[in-house]
């Protein structure tokens, strides 16, 4: 899976591309903790990219949500497709996450 | 076109990668039995989820090993069975994740259960384990039966 990580604003823009499934997953859990552990813990999920997640991925992001919380920051999450912003949805974690429709738009809930 | 009633077997051994191929099999066959479009996405992650929790639980990890997906209909409805032959699936000790509290693992099989309008598990077998998925196709469940006149 290719993963892309950009700063912008003090905020870092982690886009993934690919299935994020069990396969994939480690991938995306290491740039996160390693963000994080790293002191920046404003992070934003670019998902436009991804046109599938399963249970691990959303499990991957929780995870990373809850340690970017703990240091006062958030792990956002913007663009997803339809399919998966519904699996999100299933699961409740669409009320529980900040999902932005567009990069720009999850940047300025920052500011 | 006219949907097609025949079933069909994906066999794939229990490497993670191995999901990626399970999913484009899985769309032709959806697409093939006539499931509407909207409907496949949330198909493929249950099946998804039911090959991950037979590679992480009862295969522990272990790659290499057997299992089966297949896949068939009818007028009223679409059957997918996921088949393994390691640990057997032991519902006693499945509990549902509490989600207000934002676990970080759990939520695979609470979503095929959500997903799925039936879900039976056979593990009354020598090894492993039996899911069968049902789907009813849009108004022909037994709830739509019950309320036609």
């Amino acid at each position: 899976m290719d993963i892309d990580v950009t700063q912008t604003s003090g905020v870092a823009v982690v886009a993934p591309r690919g299935d994020l499934d069990m396969a994939t997953v480690d991938e995306v859990r290491r740039t996160l903790a390693g963000l994080i552990d790293g002191g920046q813990c404003r992070v934003l999920m670019d998902l436009g990219g991804v046109g599938y997640i399963d249970s691990s991925g959303m499990g991957a992001m929780v995870a990373a949500m809850k340690q970017a919380r703990a240091a006062g920051g958030d792990v956002r999450l913007c663009a997803l497709q339809d399919d998966v912003r519904g699996i999100f949805e299933l699961t409740r974690l669409a009320r529980a996450m900040s999902i932005h429709p567009t990069r720009q738009e999850a940047l300025a809930s920052w500011r | 076109m006219t949907p097609k009633a025949a079933g069909s077997t994906f066999s794939m051994t229990s490497e993670a990668e191995n999901l990626v191929r399970l999913r484009k099999w899985l769309r032709d066959e959806l697409a093939g039995h006539g499931v509407p479009k909207q409907e496949q996405p949330n198909i493929l992650l249950a099946v998804g989820e039911l090959c991950a929790n037979s590679i992480q639980h009862a295969y522990e990890g272990k790659g290499g090993q057997p299992i089966q997906v297949s896949v068939r209909s009818s007028a009223d409805s679409l059957v997918i069975e996921v088949e393994d032959f390691g640990k057997p699936f032991d519902a006693e000790l499945y509990e549902s994740p509490d989600l207000d509290s934002l676990p970080d693992s759990g939520y695979g099989l609470y979503l095929v259960k959500n997903i799925a309008d039936s879900l039976s598990i056979d593990v009354a077998r020598e090894r492993g384990t039996r899911w069968t998925m049902v789907k009813y196709r849009q108004g022909r469940g037994p709830a739509a039966k019950r309320a036609q006149p």
